[in-house]
């Protein structure tokens, strides 16, 4: 909002500089964003905050600046005869919209350009001169805070006004040349026919003053704050008197403006004032708010003296009935819409006074400072990841829905059942993203195209985050689950070299996410192969935890590689975190070390393709032998020399007994007895 | 005796003129190639054992001594040493620095750019924001203080009632605020969190919500429809806004140096009473406003930055969590995780926080 420092000065006894006003102004809460020069003149850019409707104006200001420079204000009164022949003039229908409106007469005005004072007073804070009449409404609302609006008697039907909600398909032009259709709640300035004016908001065209005006009709009036919001949003008309009123105007004001006006028009239209009607069915209620000033120091620490304190809150328009004994009781000026408890008159002193009169202490320290529960283990989870070379991600929790049928996701989180399984919002920011996303994948995806078109063709990311779903329970709120999301794609990379080295691959996740586990101190992860929606046939698989399914890992399959463009391979995995997070962690306990030596022993298996290396594993487990102590992967080969449906698989067995050195002969037996079993229920075939 | 020692003559003869074809090897050895020097030490180990090996004249030679006059054995046993001490010398001697020279040659060879860049895989990166959220908890976690976060998506009650942000407060227009199809609203900041900790928790507490919120603003290079916000909250009995102060004090001199001064300005949110917006004295120009004679870029050379929204929690906040606005009294704060991210690290576009592109991200440690 723009405050003209000459305007001030008119309405303020004061000889601070423009920039001592400006400093004032910001210390108490009007803060002044700029101070600039205009012809002889400054201008105050001021941000103010939304409660604060009564220093929309340059009196509400200078009201501020009287109480924090202890300063007189002057204030000019009126004595405009206030009557009038026709009780009919105005009639107030909807008195629960229009709490009070005032209508003034003036006839013989003759349109025409302002003087030039006046118009240099509208440009200093950013206004446009119209005409005299229009400026000076104008004028008057910038000076004393109340919209007005003049309408051309002479063009109102039965010149007079009824003030009501607009009717079923009521339609009129308003000022800005728009035709306008209303609804049944909002509050409409009609004469005797038809609507004239949006109440608040905007005049009406046909109405308005034009060079042939020769009568006015000024309304200065007050509407109910809400209506005016909602009227004004809805028809998208945000104009400076519908801002004024939402935030609330001074409804004992409206007489003084009105005679401002009327004053004005006398002055520089040459007109002649005529009828007055005051018509104020709904009455502001007093309010009174009690302070106790020892509530002052208890709130902001200040020491302030009870007659400081007084004499803040008068300044400002607070009348004190009672101020000993304690509490005192003020009446809350009708101008402040903001003020009802006790904290709002402690803040008006404070604000005074100064916050920067507040001291700095900390608070008496009571407890122990906590991380989230599972905030450690998460803080290990990505600092394990990072040193594997993953980069952190974090995408947009809202995502497009041309990707809800893309990937498989986590189990038990969307309910099938349901008709929406999705969250969805009413609308979006960015294009096509109404969905809140169920699983991390597509923005990890997106990321990696984003990095591909960089030329960025080694990418490893990880991201933690929430997906959503609806509930099964209507009555519940959206399921909120925190999932772990990894995506790697090109090959090994170096720090400081530009060369890569072998190609990523699915091992690679799998050892991503083994890290993962690791980092927060859980068992490991079994791996099931599985046809997975988003994922290549033969590469892909479900993870489980303690036999129960968490998540899926495996390379994108080529459709949705081809939908993003990507001409490598990108393997992906998403865990469910929460989950695994709620798990028991692993307690460590030591094993004593081996006195013994082992023996070890390679040996190759022609396996079918179709057999898996748990299989392997498990066939040796499942015999049971005490002596063997670990059975352990060496290498795989398939390919040149292989049938295409065989490959070979080499482990290494572990024989050692911790009571004594094994003889060759004990080891040589069971040895046998496992490679023939592995044989036997595998069809595996040894080879050396 | 004489003709012995005339055979012995002759075999040294024999050595030196046989020698004479290693000559030129000393002066010329620093530029022999190492190939041509490895044959060349091949070549004079055969010629040391031609000449000094069993089968070799002097060892010959040394067989005469049997045939000399005993009483000129003696002299002429040391004469035969002596002669054969001097073919020895000379081919060691020769022998000796070809060995040294390519050994010199070798380990030059195998000098290693000490300077190439070390053997290390690439390792990752942090996102921005974790890196600061981890610091900023990690001093109000020894500040006593809790940490807790909880729902994204919430009911009107908790994100607009129970902060005292009534119907029709522009705060709750939905041109702000991110709704779901089921009239849900998406958080649209962290003081959801005050009003469920102080449920779970009652008073006195002490807690801080760094999270996710959303608000319907397009993105540009200060404003995203999603960023973070860390809120602070602290009730007990007593507590003041100079525990306020000095609570804001505290930290961002932890994070920012020692001399960082804050100061508070009046302002207006509906969840506290009073209220204020802190800033905090500039990191870059120390407050001064100008930074190598240059307008300072992080304060806009008025030595603030603002940074957040403060105040003392509005008794009707207090009241709907159960708390006795008579008893106690609290503070709350927040601000904005993103805008100070990218004053930290001067950053002039916050969209790229989102973008996950791997050049942006891998610049924070």
């Amino acid at each position: 909002m723009n405050i003209s420092y000459n305007w001030l000065k008119d309405l303020i006894e004061t000889d601070l500089t423009p920039q001592e006003i400006a400093e004032n102004l910001t210390k108490i809460g009007l803060a002044v964003e700029g101070i600039h020069p205009f012809a002889n003149d400054f201008v105050f850019d001021i941000d103010l905050t939304s409660n604060r409707g009564d220093c929309l104006s340059h009196w509400g200001v200078a009201r501020e600046i009287s109480a924090i420079a202890d300063c007189g204000l002057r204030i000019a009164d009126s004595n405009l005869e206030r009557n009038s022949a026709n009780p009919d003039l105005v009639t107030i229908q909807d008195a629960d919209l229009c709490h009070r409106f005032t209508a003034r007469i003036i006839k013989n005005v003759k349109i025409k350009p302002s003087p030039e004072w006046l118009v240099k007073r509208l440009e200093a804070i950013g206004q446009r001169a119209v005409n005299n009449v229009a400026d000076i409404t104008n004028y008057v609302m910038h000076e004393l805070g109340n919209p007005m609006h003049a309408f051309d008697l002479n063009k109102l039907a039965e010149k007079r006004i009824v003030v009501r909600r607009a009717r079923v398909g009521e339609k009129m032009q308003t000022l800005d040349e728009v035709e306008r259709s209303f609804s049944e709640d909002m509050l409409l300035i009609c004469d005797s026919e038809k609507p004239v004016a949006v109440g608040g908001v905007m005049g009406g065209l046909h109405s308005s003053i034009s060079d042939e005006t020769t009568d006015v009709l000024l309304e200065v009036a007050y509407f109910k704050r809400d209506s005016i919001r909602q009227t004004s949003r809805k028809l998208g008309l945000a104009t400076e008197a519908a801002y004024r009123f939402e935030r609330g105007v001074d409804i004992e004001n409206l007489i003084r403006a009105s005679n401002r006006a009327t004053e004005l028009i006398i002055e520089l239209a040459s007109g002649v004032a005529g009828d007055f009607v005051d018509i104020y069915p709904t009455k502001r209620e007093e309010i009174s708010v009690e302070l106790r000033y020892e509530k002052i120091k208890a709130l902001t620490g200040l020491d302030v003296s009870n007659e400081e304190a007084a004499r803040i809150l008068t300044k400002l328009g607070f009348k004190s009935a009672i101020r000993n004994p304690q509490p005192a009781i003020f009446t809350v000026p009708t101008w402040r819409h903001d003020i009802s408890i006790e904290q709002d008159l402690v803040e008006e002193v404070a604000r005074h006074v100064g916050y920067d009169k507040i001291g700095v202490e900390l608070p008496p320290s009571v407890g122990a400072g906590e991380y989230q529960p599972n905030e450690v283990r998460k803080f290990h989870l990505r600092q394990a990841l990072a040193n594997l070379g993953f980069d952190e991600a974090i995408s947009y929790s809202f995502i497009d829905t041309k990707n809800d049928d893309t990937f498989e996701l986590i189990p038990d989180l969307v309910d099938e059942e349901l008709e929406e399984k999705f969250v969805t919002l009413q609308d979006s920011i960015i294009e096509g993203a109404v969905r809140m996303r169920p699983s991390l994948l597509s923005g990890l995806l997106d990321a990696v195209r984003t990095n591909f078109n960089h030329q960025r063709k080694d990418v490893k990311l990880f991201e933690l985050g929430k997906v959503f779903a609806t509930a099964s329970n209507e009555m519940d709120l959206p399921k909120e689950q925190e999932l772990f999301g990894l995506v790697l794609t090109g090959g090994e990379t170096f720090e400081g070299k530009s060369m890569t080295g072998r190609e990523l691959d699915f091992f690679d996740t799998k050892g991503a996410l083994e890290v993962a586990m690791d980092a927060i101190n859980l068992p490991s992860l079994q791996y099931k192969p599985k046809e997975i929606k988003h994922l290549r046939k033969g590469q892909a698989a479900e993870i489980l935890f303690n036999g129960r399914t968490v998540g899926s890992i495996g390379r994108i399959n080529d459709e949705i590689s081809a939908t993003y463009k990507f001409r490598q391979p990108v393997y992906v995995a998403e865990i469910d975190l929460q989950t695994l997070l709620a798990e028991k962690e692993n307690a460590v306990f030591y094993k004593p070390l081996s006195k013994f030596p082992a023996v070890t022993r390679d040996v190759s298996f022609l396996v079918k393709r179709t057999t898996s290396y748990t299989e392997i594993i498990q066939t040796v487990q499942d015999q049971g032998f005490d002596l063997c102590k670990n059975v352990s992967f060496v290498d795989v080969y398939e390919g040149k020399g292989m049938a295409d449906d065989e490959r070979s698989v080499t482990i290494r067995l572990e024989y050692r007994s911790d009571e004594r050195t094994l003889i060759e002969a004990e080891v040589e037996e069971i040895h046998r007895q496992i490679l023939a079993e592995i044989e036997t229920k595998l069809g595996a075939k040894q080879r050396f | 005796m004489s003709e012995q020692k005339q055979q012995v003559l002759e075999i040294k003869n024999i050595f030196e003129q046989e020698f004479s074809r290693f000559a030129d090897v000393r002066n010329t050895i620093n530029n022999l190639s190492l190939s041509v020097a490895e044959n060349l030490r091949h070549e004079i180990s055969e010629f040391k054992i031609k000449h000094t090996g069993k089968k070799s004249l002097i060892a010959e030679a040394k067989k005469l001594i049997g045939r000399v006059a005993p009483e000129e054995r003696g002299t002429f046993g040391q004469f035969v040493q002596s002669v054969e001490k001097e073919i020895v010398t000379a081919i060691d001697g020769l022998e000796e620095k070809l060995k040294t020279y390519i050994n010199e040659v070798k380990t030059a060879r195998e000098a290693i750019d000490v300077t190439l860049p070390a053997r290390r895989p690439r390792v990752g990166h942090l996102h921005p924001l974790t890196l600061l959220r981890q610091r900023i908890e990690d001093i109000f976690v020894s500040m006593g203080y809790a940490i807790e976060d909880d729902r994204e998506i919430e009911t009107d009650y908790y994100n607009f009632d129970a902060l005292n942000i009534p119907e029709g407060h522009p705060a709750r227009e939905s041109q702000d605020t991110f709704y779901t199809t089921t009239g849900l609203a998406l958080r649209s900041q962290t003081s959801t969190v005050q009003i469920r900790a102080m449920e779970r928790r009652g008073a006195p507490l002490r807690v801080i919500a760094p999270g996710r919120v959303f608000r319907r603003d397009t993105p540009d290079m200060t404003h995203v429809p999603m960023f973070h916000q860390i809120e602070g909250l602290c009730v007990d009995k007593g507590i003041t806004m100079a525990h306020l102060k000095g609570t804001v004090a505290e930290w961002l001199r932890r994070l920012f140096g020692k001399d960082t001064k804050i100061r508070m300005r009046p302002s207006y949110f509906p969840f506290t009473e009073p209220s204020a917006e802190f800033d905090f004295s500039c990191f870059k120009c120390d407050g001064t406003g100008t930074f190598e004679g240059e307008r300072c870029r992080p304060c806009k050379g008025s030595g603030w930055i603002e940074l957040g929204g403060c105040g003392m929690v509005h008794p009707n906040v207090l009241k709907n969590c159960n708390v006795d606005p008579e008893i106690y009294s609290g503070f709350a704060f927040g601000f904005g995780l993103e805008r100070m991210c990218a004053l930290m690290y001067a950053l002039d576009d916050i969209r790229y926080m989102f973008d996950n592109d791997v050049r942006f991200l891998e610049q924070f440690r």
